[in-house]
């Protein structure tokens, strides 16, 4: 076997571990568009092309209580500034890729395989990380695709008193945890919880959830911490990671 | 412009956005450096976002535009802060607030 076709095998084979707490992730996706009113070629087509499951939820979820488009994408989308910080960190180990390449390593960029990369591929010397990294996505993809779309599918048939929804914030709070262990990042959470609390009730058109990710992203620039994203990005790679 | 319509400029709008945060730093890699008061802005996102996205679910059921406290929800939700706190593990997170919710809501549901 060719040493990149290895490298491939080999990222798929360290993400294995974590491709099971993205299941009920995925079942809870596609159920939320079936239940916004929409059919199983939208829950395809929003992780096809977004392949960012907070944010995907996110914004179905808010889009389906009727929030103006602008709260939900803007919501979505600071979600998902956190990928901008990954990138500029995992950009250094990537830079071997060709210019046609790297939109699409951009696109395959996602918590799980980004810490991985870090954390695992990028030190390993048997495998090449480039293919690595697109190994280990692929690993991600077709089990987010797979149960994106068993959502679709059967959610309508997942009984309401099972509250499965509540499985989306416990995967938030999984990924959460880890990185409360410094005082800044508490006082973050603590500012934002209280502005969550109050202000997701309060505020109209549901705009309270990107208020306070904002007021915690203010507040959080006043802490002391990490001064660059590459910083920022190791921290995060070193205790992000899911066993 | 009807409701599909709209969810799917949703999702164009929101692939293109992210797929700009996620692919232009690996994209201009050594030709442009970050701003330092961008990157001040951005050091604690992970951790505002997530918060943001617990604690609404955590303290409250939501229908329409009501939101009810949720006292089993809250309660579960404390239950798996320990357990990832402790296991750092996304499924033992998962087993154990779901769980808890159960009984929890079961237990409720006997009192009342």
């Amino acid at each position: 076997m060719s040493r990149t076709k290895v490298s491939l095998r080999e990222g798929a084979k360290d993400i294995a571990p974590i491709l099971i707490g993205i299941v009920p992730f995925g079942l809870v996706a596609g159920a939320d568009i079936i239940r916004a009113g929409f059919r199983p070629i939208e829950a395809i087509g929003m992780s096809v092309l977004v392949n960012a499951g907070a944010s995907q939820i996110a914004a179905t979820q808010l889009f389906a209580q009727g929030a103006p488009l602008i709260v939900a994408i803007g919501t979505a989308l600071v979600v998902n500034a956190r990928m901008f910080i990954y990138s500029t960190s995992i950009a250094p180990v990537l830079s071997d890729a060709s210019p046609g390449l790297r939109p699409l390593l951009g696109h395959m960029l996602v918590d799980q395989n980004y810490a991985m990369t870090m954390t695992r591929g990028r030190s390993r010397d048997d495998v090449d990380v480039i293919p690595y990294y697109i190994g280990a996505w692929l690993g991600l993809a077709s089990v987010w695709q797979l149960s994106t779309i068993a959502g679709a599918l059967l959610g309508a048939f997942i009984p309401a008193t099972w509250s499965l929804d509540f499985a989306v914030p416990l995967v938030f709070l999984a990924m959460l945890a880890p990185a409360l262990k410094d005082r800044p990042s508490i006082s973050v959470a603590v500012v934002t919880a209280v502005a969550a609390a109050v202000l997701v009730p309060l505020l109209p058109m549901q705009t309270g959830l990107i208020v306070s990710m904002l007021i915690g992203m203010v507040w959080g620039a006043t802490q002391p911490g990490p001064e660059t994203n590459e910083a920022v990005a190791e921290e995060l790679a070193e205790d992000e990671l899911p066993s | 412009m009807s409701r599909t319509a709209e969810f799917w400029v949703l999702i164009l709008v929101l692939a293109l956005g992210t797929w700009l945060m996620r692919s232009l730093p690996i994209m201009l890699h050594g030709k442009v450096s970050p701003k330092p008061w961008t990157e001040r802005l951005l050091r604690y996102v992970p951790v505002a976002a997530l918060t943001a996205l617990v604690v609404p679910g955590a303290l409250y059921l939501h229908t329409g535009d009501q939101y009810q406290f949720a006292p089993a929800r809250l309660v579960a939700m404390l239950a798996a802060f320990v357990a990832a706190l402790k296991t750092k593990n996304v499924v033992v997170t998962l087993v154990v607030g779901m769980v808890v919710l159960w009984l929890a809501q079961w237990g409720l549901s006997a009192i009342s």
